[in-house]
């Protein structure tokens, strides 16, 4: 009787601002082509669902070692996540995650930007990271950081204009995100600083 | 952004994904509606059970309609198409967050059930209960929008 495949190991997730990656180990069969199929349950099948388990048909029969299940994770709930793998008529058992994963434990960066100065208007563009992304943008007149004004960006379409500087004065900004369906924050951003019109306009 | 809104349900404050419900529903409403061959009838509207609803009465209807949908309606709902059962999978799981959250409103005394609420939630489960039962889970998972609208 064929010898039973050994079940997926050192399974995990990578997630990144709200994108959702579960990975594993290869599993080597000399000669072979070994293929795998992903499936998840979230606390609903737990719970009331008698503990089904759903298959994800993107990572069914692949070849690679990662799976994206940002797409299924559309919920903060704990999910349970499994992989199995397949060499011709042979299959492996499930090899499961340890622990749930629940996106509220997404790592989230602090958001690219890019600070332009305009004549006098002090405009700022934003990475734009998918419709769960709110940005919290800080900015200040140099030497002023006591009088920093907040804007908050709900939606990000093109440019945002910050402010009318004044002629020669120096701008700074820092940015971070804000991730309602978790209510969490990223770190600020670096600081990128800009001189209104009335001297060159540098990055400082 | 993801449309995650504050639902002010009388005293009751949740904040609510709803733009992630309606996305998912969204993307297999004309399949649910599709098995759903009975059109004269409406599990949710029928006579008029969402409409008029004193705002004190808000929050434990939908609660009550929380319930419902994670108890009695999503388990029925189970189909041959694997891409329709994961989004029901999402729907499913985003309601049992926010049943989590009214619950606690609940706990807190912010939810009060008054005589009103009562009448319209038994309309609805007698709408429910006239017809089989995969036959009222299609139907009520296919007026999730109506609970949506009626919602925001």
């Amino acid at each position: 009787e064929d010898a039973l495949l050994p079940a997926p190991q050192n399974i995990s997730i990578l997630s990144t601002n709200m994108k959702h990656f579960l990975t594993w180990s290869p599993v080597i069969v000399q000669g072979e082509t070994v293929r795998y199929a992903v499936e998840f349950q979230g606390e609903y099948e737990r719970e009331y669902a008698n503990e089904s388990w759903i298959p994800i048909c993107e990572c069914s029969l692949i070849t690679a070692t990662v799976c994206n299940i940002t797409e299924d994770i559309s919920a903060t709930v704990a999910y349970n996540l499994r992989v199995r793998a397949d060499v011709g008529t042979r299959r492996s058992e499930w090899g499961t995650l340890k622990g749930f994963f629940n996106r509220i434990t997404t790592s989230l960066t602090p958001p690219l930007m890019k600070v332009i100065a305009d004549g006098y208007h002090l405009l700022v563009e934003l990475e734009d990271m998918g419709p769960a992304f709110q940005f919290c943008v800080v900015y200040w007149k140099k030497g002023q950081e006591s009088r920093m004004q907040q804007k908050v960006v709900k939606e990000v379409s093109s440019v945002v204009h910050l402010d009318t500087m004044e002629a020669g004065s120096d701008y700074c900004v820092k940015a971070q995100t804000y991730v309602e369906a978790i209510n969490r924050s990223s770190s600020f951003s670096q600081t990128q600083c800009v001189r209104a019109q009335g001297g060159r306009s540098m990055w400082l | 952004t993801a449309g995650n809104k504050i639902f002010h349900l009388g005293p009751c404050r949740v904040s609510m994904s709803t733009a992630e419900i309606r996305s998912g529903f969204t993307a297999i409403k004309a399949n649910i509606q599709a098995r759903d061959p009975i059109r004269t009838l409406s599990i949710l509207s029928h006579p008029h059970s969402l409409h008029k609803v004193k705002s004190s009465d808000r929050c434990c209807i939908t609660h009550h309609l929380f319930n419902f949908y994670v108890d009695k309606v999503f388990k029925h709902c189970k189909t041959e198409d694997s891409y329709v059962n994961r989004k029901i999978s999402s729907i499913a799981n985003s309601f049992l967050s926010v049943r989590r959250k009214l619950g606690q409103c609940h706990e807190q005394n912010k939810c009060m059930c008054g005589q009103e609420s009562a009448e319209k939630f038994k309309q609805i489960l007698a709408n429910y209960e006239g017809l089989n039962v995969t036959s009222a889970a299609m139907k009520s998972l296919g007026e999730l929008d109506i609970l949506l609208d009626w919602m925001e």
